[in-house]
């Protein structure tokens, strides 16, 4: 990649300390053990709980098997989740039924788990099915919000649940085609100018999370007004209404419509991806589950991750607990 | 309702307004802007705007004598604070030369433009991705004056938050252009075609597997290879039919025409045209079609018979028909669980 894309490049040099992050071979995962963070587990379908609570070794094989990574799998072992997130910030199609969420409330009591919702772009229809959702939630219990809307009626109608700015909200560029970071335009978190920062206090928004960059570095989690969750190990790269794993449901014109049906295929059917064009490849690993692209993070990237908490820059680690 | 257009070059301002455009759209990269932060990150459009502020100054004027509004588009998903003061400054200028909306996505800025300059018009971009009352409520609060609504929205959920915030213009995409993703959860680039254009028409090929590892039933894989061919045919459609015409040089591609009459009765403000990027001739052909339609609306003709009108268009009732070229494609599923002919020009008087 050259000339053609002369014009994604920034034409005064970026800040060497950002790149060199980004490039340098950071220390492995192995030399910065996890301490000092929480972790949630990512389930749109919670069950078997009891996995999380048990020890290290079984820690470390549960997530061995659901994320395909021995090292990350090593590295998280040893921190026991303290916190469920339920639900889907990417579609609306799964939201948990009322009865679905009462008994995931309950289970995860027994566990020991703290239970957060996860809430996606609201059409009118989800908006007030959320309502149903939150009026079973304890006060306190988090709702990740991925939609201004729905932290706004959270904070007008149920405010005793703890808003969440999802990392839907938090827009940065993670194109995997790119693979040079000279090429990627800036790409920070966006949450630090003082407008926003305005707009979380207005919504009563008390944490935020956010996808790491694809070429994460120390600046990467500076400027976070509020505590910060951070996903991994992928970022997604893109989601749609449109679902294309939904067209199994469906036939006619609305095949590929927004108007949302299906039979919840994506929860059984993913897809790797790669590109075929001669001369292009992706730097990342690239997966879509139902309507969202996900790539999966280098080495290098989890190893600055893990940097930074070890720096205490990151409160909770966020982790998918099925495998994409 | 009103027409509202792209434009990339002065030269299309007073064709497009001759053609029945009420409202223009253009974005601007300043050389310093490209200098400062490149010239992708002003509002995703890196081939569509104009290129600097004194061409800006006499769009507007240009604009304003051919008695059409001028919008800027300051659409990127995400801004830095220096990004944010940098476009402060270029809504200045705009202020000054008379323009009369910004066009803003990031939260953040349509915050600082609305404490900066209160009396400007913000318009909500579709790339905020706002698709229910409370969050239109909240734009309203934060000073919008209008809200673009992402291409992915229903009819009865445009016309639900029409009604729910009356003192909010709500505009709608009536033709062109396609995203697959959501605009604003999309966070990649279009590349130049060379490298794999934008990511919905990249090449990519698909591995289909079980999440838990099983391997995939010979049906199921039969099922997930027709379903790969279907998408495909509906990926030509949302691109505008391979990016085709007809031979008077209509478009085809996404297109909303025949949900006129429901936008009329829902409350809809203005029609959106996409596609800064594209060719004068196409913009041309665009605002006609859809003046067309919309007269033959605001003139009293029988919904049906609008749409009809629509429809016959373009010669290209086959295309209408998979509901794949339709941005409101229940249109197509009422009509055919309603059994109604929709294409008989004869019933519309259509040519």
């Amino acid at each position: 990649m050259s000339a053609p894309l002369g014009f994604l490049r920034r034409p005064s040099a970026p800040a060497s300390a950002s790149v060199a992050a980004s490039t340098a071979s950071p220390p492995s995962l192995a030399a910065l053990p996890a301490t000092g963070v929480a972790i949630a587990v990512a389930m749109v379908r919670p069950r078997a709980l009891e996995r999380l609570g048990a020890d290290t070794p079984a820690r470390a094989a549960f997530w061995s098997a659901t994320l395909h990574d021995e090292a990350l799998a090593a590295w998280l072992a040893p921190l026991r989740p303290t916190r469920l997130h339920v639900g889907s910030e990417f579609c609306e199609r799964l939201l948990p039924e009322p009865a679905q969420l009462a008994r995931t409330l309950a289970e995860a009591s027994v566990a020991g788990l703290e239970v957060c919702l996860r809430t996606p772009v609201a059409s009118p229809e989800v908006l007030r099915a959320l309502d149903a959702l939150f009026a079973l939630l304890p006060p306190g219990a988090e709702v990740v919000v991925n939609d201004w809307g729905v932290a706004l009626r959270l904070r007008e109608r149920h405010p005793l649940l703890q808003a969440v700015a999802g990392r839907i909200l938090c827009r940065m560029l993670k194109d995997p085609r790119l693979g040079n970071p000279q090429y990627a335009p800036p790409a920070a978190h966006g949450f630090a100018s003082p407008w926003t920062r305005r707009l979380l206090a207005r919504l009563g928004i008390a944490r935020v999370e956010i996808d790491l960059p694809l070429f994460a570095s120390a600046d990467s989690f500076a400027g976070v007004p509020l505590p910060l969750g951070v996903h991994l190990p992928f970022a997604f790269v893109a989601k749609g209404r449109m679902c294309r794993t939904a067209g199994l449901a469906r036939e006619g014109p609305e095949r590929f419509a927004a108007r949302p049906f299906c039979h919840h295929e994506c929860l059984g059917l993913a897809a790797r991806t790669e590109r075929t064009r001669d001369g292009t490849h992706d730097a990342w690993e690239t997966l879509h589950v139902g309507n969202t692209v996900f790539c999966r993070h280098s080495a290098a990237n989890l190893a600055t991750l893990a940097s930074a908490v070890a720096a205490g820059r990151v409160a909770r680690l966020i982790v998918p607990g099925e495998t994409l | 309702m009103k027409i509202v257009a792209p434009i990339r070059q002065l030269d299309e301002i007073a064709a497009l307004a001759r053609a029945g455009a009420d409202e223009l759209y253009c974005g601007v990269t300043p050389r310093e802007w490209a200098e400062r932060f490149g010239g992708a990150s002003a509002n995703r459009r890196p081939g569509g705007n104009l290129p600097s502020l004194a061409a800006l100054a006499e769009a507007v004027a240009l604009a304003h004598r051919n008695g059409v509004q001028l919008s800027l588009v300051l659409n990127a998903q995400q801004y830095s604070v220096e990004q944010i003061e940098f476009a402060l400054a270029i809504a200045h200028r705009y202020v000054d030369m008379g323009g009369d909306a910004v066009i803003a996505s990031d939260p953040g800025l349509l915050l600082a433009l609305a404490e900066a300059e209160p009396e400007l018009r913000i318009h909500v971009s579709s790339v905020a991705t706002c698709r229910n009352a409370d969050g239109a409520r909240l734009y309203r609060e934060l000073g919008a004056r209008r809200l673009i609504l992402p291409r992915d929205i229903t009819l009865d959920e445009a016309a639900e938050i029409a009604a729910a915030v009356p003192d909010l213009e709500i505009e709608a995409f009536v033709l062109n252009d396609g995203c697959v993703y959501e605009e604003g959860s999309c966070n990649t680039l279009h590349l130049p075609g060379a490298l794999g254009g934008p990511i919905c028409l990249d090449r990519y090929a698909y591995a289909h597997r079980h999440r838990d590892g099983r391997p995939l039933s010979a049906a199921l894989a039969a099922r997930l290879q027709e379903n790969d061919e279907a998408y495909r045919r509906w990926l030509w459609y949302r691109f505008s039919c391979g990016f085709t015409t007809t031979a008077d040089g209509l478009p085809f591609g996404p297109c909303g025409l025949c949900a006129i009459p429901a936008f009329g009765r829902g409350g809809i403000h203005a029609l959106k045209i996409a596609g800064r990027e594209g060719p004068p001739e196409r913009k041309l052909a665009s605002v006609r079609m859809v003046r067309r339609i919309l007269d033959a609306h605001d003139n009293g003709e029988a919904p049906a018979a609008v749409m009809a009108r629509a429809r016959n268009l373009r010669p290209a009732h086959e295309h209408c028909a998979t509901g794949f070229m339709c941005y409101y494609p229940e249109v197509v599923s009422r009509a055919s669980e309603a059994a109604q002919p929709l294409c008989d020009g004869r019933a519309a008087g259509a040519q």
